[in-house]
């Protein structure tokens, strides 16, 4: 959370995702590029949604510091899916449909927020929508405002990082090359690469280490 | 015989880069509704698909509904994670019980092929003591059929898919009909690890044959098997059994939801499907019905099918229908190499163990687990992240991490339970029919079961040289929800697959397997399809 610049974006230094376009077949780089134009309006959330949705997914998504719009439009993504009704197949028992347990969870974060805040999320100071969001988390099992914490947490994290990460530009920050066909990999084993592949310029920043 | 002389589909495929036969798709055979066809098959995946292309060549007149669509690789699939979302069942279902499983792209296909467009290509056989383990070991069930009695098809079906693999020492031992691929970094990491402890590990059994096969071009290691194999490499019904089915006569119907199996008051049997296309109810006469809808669907169907005769649900006059599903515990465990591993180069299914798969007796648990690789692509990975707790700049510097990580999966036998079943749910979905309630709950073993396969895992990726190793919880396929058994109370369908209730009803999905194993079931739904349908062709002629 804080404002420095992240280090986790010059890992791969110079390896764009997209330099490979002409080598995917066509109809895959029809549905990858169309995630980097300009984001669909919003057609599922109601205003106030939308500004506590973009707030909280921008967060779990590490897109909340300083410096305009984020790289993945997240919300839009989600909202995409939610007004295409684009589940995952399944509900907890306990949670509602998934386009509902979004409207409800959204309304109850805000009122988390005027509680703890005065403000609704999306206006609350950074640092309290973290405070605010990891109080979610950290209810593990227990409840939140009747809603099983660990459903709730599910479906904010799991709408956040598939969208995150179906995007070019996250793909970049982890060395991944994204679509394969027709062209397929040739160098295969440890510690190779293909020509168009980038290696890790600072392998030895293991995150689990570090925080360990 | 030879392989092509009993299944040409490989040789139907076209040779000229693209993946469709459209021509054999375009001149199918088409039955009209007020036709009595001698078969009408629920579910065009796996099961239903072995089915078809059988008695397509036994010369019935036979035809395949399936909710979804006959797909084209060239056009409907995509080498993307996000972008194969509609290759799963993704209509409603409500999960509950106190270890709920999630469906969708975990385990439920869509369309024509079923699961197997979207399974990862690992095709192990069963264990001979997978048949009798509450013989052996005092826990699940025994079946009414043996090993030996499934082992011609497992044969053939190795052939047809074909499988590749090193020779298989466990089980029953056997080879496969292709040599091993080549194995990318995760399969290295694997084989290093275990051989350092002395665990045996092969390259293997993968239904992707290692060379051409018919038309079917060679694989081209791009790692998305899981989003649907646009390369026509990966073995799926759709490119398996579907095109000799047709060139045989049969008629294989997209995008029909069956929504009731109609049965006749007076006599008690099969009369056709009631279902659903373009959005107009119609209704197919059979002399006789399969239904192929895997786990879920299969039940699901046999529920809302209830009638003045069988008031509690078609076949359900025990409360047998439903119960007894299974999914395999499959905790997912990686390692963090300060080389670059690059998972995601290289088919995800690789090589495999399953020295672990019988009961021990030096152990407190039952039954046992196997281990294979897994390589998730970056949205699964990040799932697998953040279930570490992970979120905001932690994840993404986590994730920034990926081409360093080696991910391996174990697949443990969940034991068989009476609980562990299907039901009607209040909710409907859009053909205004109750969607399924999946109640799941793990006992003792399951546990102790997860537990030893996460720390074999851990063991091997340390072996191999790993300095850290992170796990997630998961599940993996399913099996059961209408299996079969010796008698009428204790399950569904009788040893070849034909309902105790209805004389001219068959259930041929993975619903009918007593029992799971630590294998993925792909191969061994097809293998029982296959026998169902050797012996239903027997009797006709």
């Amino acid at each position: 959370m804080s404002g420095a610049a992240p280090d986790w974006g010059s890992r791969f230094p110079g390896f764009d995702v997209l330099d490979q376009v002409p080598h995917w077949d066509q109809v895959t780089a029809d549905v990858v590029l169309a995630r980097t134009c300009s984001p669909a309006a919003v057609k599922f959330f109601t205003e106030s949604e939308e500004s506590c949705a973009r707030a909280l997914l921008n967060l779990l998504t590490g897109q909340d510091g300083p410096g305009g719009e984020p790289a993945v439009p997240v919300l839009e993504m989600v909202d995409a899916r939610l007004a295409a009704g684009e589940t995952d197949g399944w509900r907890y028992a306990d949670m509602p449909e998934d386009a509902q347990a979004w409207r409800d969870t959204l309304t109850l974060l805000d009122a988390d927020a005027h509680q703890l805040s005065g403000a609704a999320f999306a206006d609350a100071p950074p640092a309290d929508q973290a405070r605010l969001v990891q109080a979610v988390q950290d209810l593990g099992s227990g409840n939140w405002h009747g809603l099983p914490a660990a459903h709730v947490w599910s479906l904010w994290t799991r709408y956040a990082c598939t969208a995150f990460y179906a995007h070019p530009s996250a793909w970049a920050e982890i060395g991944f090359p994204g679509p394969a066909y027709p062209r397929g990999y040739k160098n295969v084993g440890v510690g190779k690469l293909e020509p168009f592949e980038v290696g890790d310029a600072h392998p030895s920043e293991d995150p689990v280490r570090e925080g360990a | 015989m030879g392989v092509r002389a009993r299944n040409e589909s490989a040789w139907l495929l076209p040779n000229d880069g693209t993946r469709t036969n459209h021509r054999l798709r375009q001149d199918m055979r088409r039955f009209a509704d007020e036709d009595e066809i001698d078969l009408v098959i629920v579910g065009c995946g796996a099961g239903g698909s072995v089915m078809l292309q059988r008695l397509a060549r036994a010369g019935w007149r036979v035809a395949a509904l399936d909710a979804g669509p006959f797909w084209d690789p060239d056009t409907d699939w995509v080498s993307d994670e996000a972008g194969s979302h509609h290759l799963y069942w993704t209509d409603p279902r409500v999960i509950a019980g106190s270890d709920p499983v999630p469906m969708g792209s975990n385990n439920s296909g869509r369309g024509v092929g079923g699961s197997m467009i979207h399974y990862a290509g690992y095709t192990p056989r069963f264990h001979p003591s997978d048949f009798a383990t509450h013989t052996l070991d005092g826990v699940g069930a025994d079946w009414p059929v043996s090993y030996p009695e499934l082992r011609p098809y497992y044969e053939q079906i190795e052939q047809e898919l074909p499988v590749a693999g090193e020779r298989w020492p466990w089980g029953d031992p056997h080879g496969y009909p292709y040599r091993p691929h080549p194995v990318g970094g995760n399969g290295e990491v694997f084989l290093r690890g275990a051989d350092k402890l002395g665990i045996m590990a092969k390259v293997g059994p993968v239904a992707i044959a290692n060379g051409r096969f018919g038309n079917r071009p060679h694989c081209i290691y791009r790692g998305f098997c899981l989003q649907g194999c646009k390369v026509n490499a990966k073995a799926s019904p759709l490119i398996t059994h579907v095109p000799d089915a047709l060139a045989h006569g049969a008629e294989v119907r997209p995008d029909a939801m069956v929504t009731q199996i109609a049965v006749d008051k007076l006599t008690g049997r099969a009369l056709g499907v009631h279902y659903v296309t373009g959005g107009r109810e119609r209704f197919q006469r059979a002399r006789m019905v399969a239904v192929a809808g895997y786990s879920i669907e299969t039940p699901r169907l046999l529920l809302n099918s209830a009638s003045s005769r069988f008031p509690e649900g078609l076949c359900n006059d025990f409360d047998q229908v439903g119960r007894y599903l299974m999914v395999q515990g499959a905790p997912q465990t990686a390692g963090r190499f300060g080389a670059e591993v690059r998972m995601y180069k290289s088919p995800p299914p690789e090589v495999s163990t399953e020295a672990f798969y019988e009961t021990d007796p030096g152990q407190d648990y039952k039954r046992g687990f196997s281990i294979q690789t897994v390589s998730p692509l970056p949205i699964t990975w990040a799932e697998h992240v953040a279930a570490q707790g992970h979120w905001g700049p932690a994840l993404r510097e986590y994730m920034s991490d990926y081409v360093h990580w080696s991910c391996l999966g174990g697949l443990c036998e969940f034991l068989p339970r009476s609980e562990n079943r299907v039901t009607l749910a209040r909710e409907k979905d859009s053909y205004g029919l109750p969607v399924a309630r999946f109640s799941y709950s793990q006992c003792d073993n399951d546990r102790a079961l997860a537990r030893a396969a996460q720390s074999v895992m851990e063991d091997i990726l340390h072996a191999a040289g790993a300095d850290e190793v992170i796990t997630i919880q998961r599940y993996a396929h399913l099996v059961g929800g209408a299996r079969m058994a010796a008698d009428e109370q204790h399950g569904v369908v009788d040893r070849y697959g034909r309902s105790f209730a209805v004389p001219n009803l068959y259930i041929t999905d993975g619903s009918v397997l007593p029992t799971q194993g630590s294998a993925n079931p792909a191969l061994t739904i097809m293998a029982v399809a296959a026998r169902t349908a050797h012996h239903l062709a027997a009797g006709i002629s």
